[in-house]
């Protein structure tokens, strides 16, 4: 018997949240998040009007903060997405083909792991300049490692076993055994790495932002309007209060879904993993 | 053990070798350069002549090879080079630096450790009750707030409302200037260390051999302090290395919000004013500390359990 | 002269709230807690090599230069000397200096303040100041390695020395620069030049805590007598604004840079909003065109933009007041700046006229390259992005780092630029950005290029009476208004809060930061930290 798992349904009831807001925002606001800018109505308080109140320009809150989980969340799905693919074709290919191949993934592996990630981020941000590509590129390059060991240590198990290697015997190529014999039996504890990655990436996000390297405004970016506010602090605080919380309920709802998720697929996984 | 000890070490020499091409690589590509940030506060502080002057006295204008090869030797020395801002080799800045990175970062995980801790095993006693949903939603709860933000509230309430402790800066390296940014900083680790620790109990009450020493009649608070503390140690100790090993990385946002003088701001600000010696340098040194602390984790690990030895 | 510079005067007090006594007696004692906002670390200690403003705090209590700017005239005063004697047409001034002594206990003497500029214009070092001495006779000749000694840098006795210059030169502006400060002779060799700093100033060196703060103590020996005031003063790094709002509230540091949320914030504070300096800084903030691009090449166009934008609105609610509304790049400080010139009025329709006019009734597409700063970046560029894309001027905001963008605007790689560019308070120095002849890397970022323009440039240069002189700069900046090389957007405003024990601080429209320590002193009413 599975007793409720309450990481799990919280976690999804909030990562649901984000993405209704995220996907319906067009319909959920009626503004503009850029260009309904009406420095008249700067930092009016929350009102019927506008409900999360306006920030410094005059935009209204809830329209940005709705459209700021679109750049948040394609932050972190999208940069989720290429860590994967790389942590993926690097480690199942190192542990299948071994040999000097294994050596080298090791290698970066390991200086992946060296460099803390927010720097890298920041020295990537460095050389393409501030930006949502750029934001993208640096938090997919940099955080890799972590997938790339799960996959490779399980690949390592699962090649001895003996539907792999029958299918090798069978004729198979190495891509196809590693496509349709490693991958799908490895989706699960990536899932949950993943679905964490995607928490650690809006945070990285709001961090890039403080040290200036974030996203190009005016398109509202959780991280950005963040920053930009916590000057507003005492005359204005629903400017930085709501991209804040919903920074917080986000990562939040991923980072109970993906422990819910590990508790879902596989209760002793949760130890491997800080 | 002395030749494991060696084996790791010897291991780590590849991942310092790649870490210096890359972090030379990437720098020598960075648009703006130092002569170019002299110019950008708009007070027509340098012009094209003086530009050329710099670029030529720090060897800027040399083919990336040449100043690779001389920069490479020069670590050989352990001279990291000259930094273009402070005209002082890097080393010395780094070195008025690290004492304060250490500090915080030692500061930040005792206060993880000691809270940490406790609260993973209370959470761990009656898995499923309220008290383990609130602690590890908790948890959770400081894994999903911007450290910035954090930091703001933090300031704002002890120091503005409450009075109680400065709020910015270093003091003259008093203790209630280490408050603030530590606890900041020790949430994560907090956070992780908490869920592992209520994993790692959870994990190994459940596990057989536990089974088999209460099958053999041993007593409960034996088979605790036996094999619970032991198989929970090994955990927490790769997550506490794990999280002291990268601290002085994650260290930059709060660094630069609380005006702590450690090698995280002075990494952004060099970054920002492209002192390329003083950035190649302090990643380096961060990077060592990484390698360093894990390095060490992995023999305390072999010794705590010899089978790792043979892996 | 005297007219534009009681006029400068005038404004100056018209802009700072002297909210102290004027009659208050200044009182000996205590310790200040300032405030260094520009990045969390100073550069080396050596100021002569260092061109930034954050450096300029330590260095302001730590040396002195030549000269001195005087906040209350707005303009250079002799310091370091106690007379000088103009010769020539204006070439060679001859200076006596004052009796004064270093901190290490040596008298000041000519061969100190010869030394010291032997030691910046000398090209091995790449300083900053070098600059300043350009147009010095036989310079060229010292950089070229072909004499030691300078022609026009000349000792004739312990106390006096001259300075002989190419043309007329008013050297005050520059020699004034914290940069320009007198060493000891011999300094350069010392071994510890970067980490102990001697000079002339009110305070010496005592401790640098790297990324934390300076601090530095009275010198009993300073030369004027009775100053300074203080005891001691701690140079503390604190960049972020909103750390900074908390450390000023808490009383754990007496002055705070402000920026346009907090001005606001502290006016509404009645405890507050009688402690704060404001003065119009002289930095004009613009969004600059490359003329040699479409659609920018089109006067109309750049004319267009300039009609486009609610500049007042923006002034008014983004910027909340904390500038003054521009109308050309000459800042309403600067005794050339032309009081009855209208700005370019609000106006859509005209704005879309205009672009009809220079053949595009469909609009432009235009991209501007800005900084993430919140008084001349992306928090503007977001603003007037909306107010152009009504006119059908579609911005796409590039943004960069500093550092990339003083590398991209000197090399002309851009399309537009926002930035804040120095406009004073030398007036004849600024226009000379504007001269065809100087070349985009060394000032002319809007490679503004007009026959008219350099004819009155050249004339006021020609012009010995200073109120001819003035007349000609006025015209010459009229005429860039005409020609609009640039969105002209406000001149700063900056402002300071202090707290209430705080008195003698002094409205510096050159950085309104960067302070003589030695005026300043605190009353009985300061914490007990500080006494």
């Amino acid at each position: 018997m599975r007793r409720f798992n309450l990481n799990l349904w919280l976690g999804g009831v909030l990562t649901l949240i984000v993405i209704v807001g995220a996907v319906f925002a067009p319909w959920l606001t009626s503004l503009d998040p850029v260009f309904d800018a009406n420095l008249m109505y700067a930092e009016e308080p929350p009102s019927g009007q506008f409900w999360f109140g306006t920030d410094e320009q005059g935009r209204d809150v809830y329209t940005r903060v709705l459209y700021g989980a679109r750049i948040s969340l394609t932050v972190g799905i999208v940069s989720q997405i290429i860590n994967s693919v790389i942590g993926l074709s690097l480690g199942i290919s190192a542990a299948y083909w071994g040999g000097w191949w294994d050596d080298l993934v090791n290698g970066l592996t390991n200086v992946m792991l060296a460099i803390p990630s927010l720097i890298f981020a920041l020295a990537i941000m460095a050389i393409l300049g501030p930006g949502l590509p750029s934001l993208l590129i640096a938090l997919g390059l940099t955080n890799w490692s972590w997938t790339c060991r799960i996959a490779r240590s399980s690949t390592l198990s699962l090649k001895g076993q003996g539907y792999v290697q029958a299918a090798s015997t069978l004729g198979y190529s190495d891509i196809r055994i590693m496509w349709t014999q490693l991958l799908p039996n490895m989706v699960g504890p990536i899932l949950v790495i993943s679905t964490l990655g995607i928490g650690a990436a809006v945070l990285a996000e709001a961090a890039l932002s403080f040290l200036g390297l974030g996203i190009r405004p005016p398109f509202p970016s959780w991280g950005a309007m963040l920053t930009g506010a916590r000057e507003l602090i005492v005359i204005a605080p629903w400017a930085a209060v709501f991209p804040g919380l919903a920074i917080f309920v986000t990562v939040l709802g991923f980072n109970l879904l993906g422990d819910g998720l590990r508790d879902y697929l596989d209760p002793h996984m949760r130890t491997r993993q800080q | 053990m002395l030749r494991f000890t060696i084996r790791r070490l010897l291991q780590v020499i590849p991942t310092i070798i790649a870490v210096v091409l890359l972090i030379f690589v990437i720098f020598s590509v960075v648009p703006g350069s130092f002569a170019s940030s002299l110019m950008s506060d708009g007070r027509g502080g340098a012009d094209a002549d003086m530009v050329a002057r710099i670029n030529e006295q720090f060897g800027l204008d040399d083919p990336v090879h040449v100043r690779f090869f001389d920069y490479v030797t020069g670590l050989l020395q352990f001279d990291m080079g000259e930094s273009f801002r402070f005209r002082q080799p890097v080393t010395e800045v780094i070195g008025d630096r690290i004492w304060a990175s250490l500090k915080l970062s030692i500061a930040a995980m005792v206060f993880a450790i000691v809270v940490g801790v406790p609260l993973g095993f209370i959470a761990a006693l009656k898995p499923g009750s309220i008290l383990d949903s609130i602690t590890m939603i908790g948890a959770v709860s400081g894994l999903s707030m911007p450290q910035f933000w954090l930091g703001l509230l933090l300031m704002y309430f002890f120091a503005l409302i409450l009075g109680w402790l400065p709020s910015f800066g270093y003091g003259g390296g008093d203790f209630k200037y280490l408050i603030l940014p530590a606890i900041t900083l020790g949430v994560t680790p907090l956070a992780l260390l908490a869920r592992t620790t209520r994993a790692g109990v959870l994990e190994i009450t459940n596990e057989d051999f536990i089974r088999t020493a209460h099958s053999k009649g041993m007593s409960n608070s034996r088979v605790i302090r036996w094999h619970l503390t032991r198989n929970v140690m090994v955990l927490v100790v790769t997550t506490i290395g794990l999280q002291f090993g990268s601290m002085m990385g994650q260290a930059v946002v709060i660094e630069k919000l609380f005006s702590w003088p450690g090698i995280g701001t002075l990494l952004v600000d060099s970054v920002a004013i492209r002192d390329i010696p003083v950035v190649q340098g302090t990643i380096l040194v961060i990077v060592l500390w990484f390698l360093f602390i894990n390095t060490f984790v992995d023999i305390i690990y072999a010794a705590i359990d010899p089978r790792i030895k043979q892996t | 002269m005297m007219k534009t510079l009681t006029f400068s005067a005038m404004l100056m007090a018209g802009t700072a709230v002297a909210a102290w006594a004027q009659d208050a007696t200044p009182q000996s004692g205590g310790t200040l807690n300032f405030t260094a906002p520009y990045g969390s670390t100073f550069g080396t200690l050596d100021i002569q090599t260092s061109s930034s403003v954050q450096d300029e705090f330590v260095a302001k209590a730590i040396h002195r230069s030549l000269y001195d700017w005087n906040s209350d005239t707005s303009q250079p005063e002799l310091e370091l000397a106690t007379k000088v004697e103009v010769s020539d047409e204006g070439r060679t001034h001859t200076y006596t200096l004052r009796d004064a002594k270093f901190h290490d206990g040596t008298t000041l003497t000519s061969d100190d303040v010869i030394a010291s500029y032997k030691r910046i214009i000398d090209p091995a070092n790449a300083f900053a100041g070098a600059r300043y001495f350009t147009n010095l006779v036989g310079v060229d000749a010292y950089k070229e390695d072909t004499s030691k000694d300078i022609e026009g840098l000349k000792k004739i006795d312990d106390k006096t020395f001259s300075l002989t210059y190419t043309g007329a030169t008013e050297p005050g502006y520059d020699l004034m620069r914290v940069n320009a400060a007198i060493y000891p002779a011999g300094a350069a060799d010392r071994e510890d030049l970067q980490t102990n700093p001697i000079g002339l100033g009110p305070f010496k060196f005592v401790e640098n805590i790297p990324g934390s703060r300076v601090v530095v103590e009275k010198f009993d020996d300073f030369y004027e007598e009775g100053k300074p005031y203080l005891d001691k003063v701690n140079v503390l790094l604190l960049s972020d604004a909103s750390a900074r709002d908390v450390a000023f509230r808490n009383g754990e540091i007496d002055v705070s840079v402000m920026g346009p949320s907090q001005y606001v914030t502290y006016q509404a504070d009645p405890a507050l909003k009688d402690h704060i300096l404001e003065v119009a800084e002289v930095y004009t903030r613009n969004v600059g065109f490359n003329p040699e691009r479409e659609p920018f090449d089109k006067k109309e166009v750049r004319q267009a933009f300039n009609h486009a934008i609610n500049t007042p609105l923006i002034i008014e609610k983004l910027v909340k007041n904390k500038a003054y509304r521009a109308t050309s790049f000459l800042p309403i400080s600067s005794p050339a700046y032309n009081k009855d010139a209208k700005p370019y009025e609000y106006d859509v329709e005209k704005a879309k006229q205009l672009l009809a006019d220079a053949g595009y009734p469909d609009g432009v597409d235009v991209e501007l390259t800005a900084t993430q700063n919140e008084s001349w970046g992306l928090t503007i560029v977001e603003a007037i992005i909306p107010m152009l894309n009504e006119a059908g001027i579609r911005v796409t905001a590039k943004p960069v780092e500093a550092s990339v963008l003083g590398a991209e605007v000197p090399a002309g790689d851009f399309h537009s630029f926002m930035w804040s560019n120095v406009s004073g308070p030398d007036p004849f120095a600024v226009m000379t950005s504007f001269y065809s002849d100087t070349s985009v890397s060394s000032g002319n970022y809007w490679r503004f290029d007009n026959a008219e323009f350099d004819a009155l440039y050249e004339q006021a240069r020609d012009e010995n009476d200073p109120e001819k002189r003035t007349e000609l700069l006025r015209q010459a900046n009229d005429i860039i208004q005409e020609e609009a090389p640039m969105w002209f957007f406000n001149y700063n405003k900056a402002v300071m809060a202090y707290q209430p024990w705080v008195h003698g601080l002094q409205a510096n429209a050159t950085e309104l930061a960067i302070q003589n320590y030695e005026d300043i002193w605190i009353d009985d009413t300061a914490p007990e930290s500080r006494r």
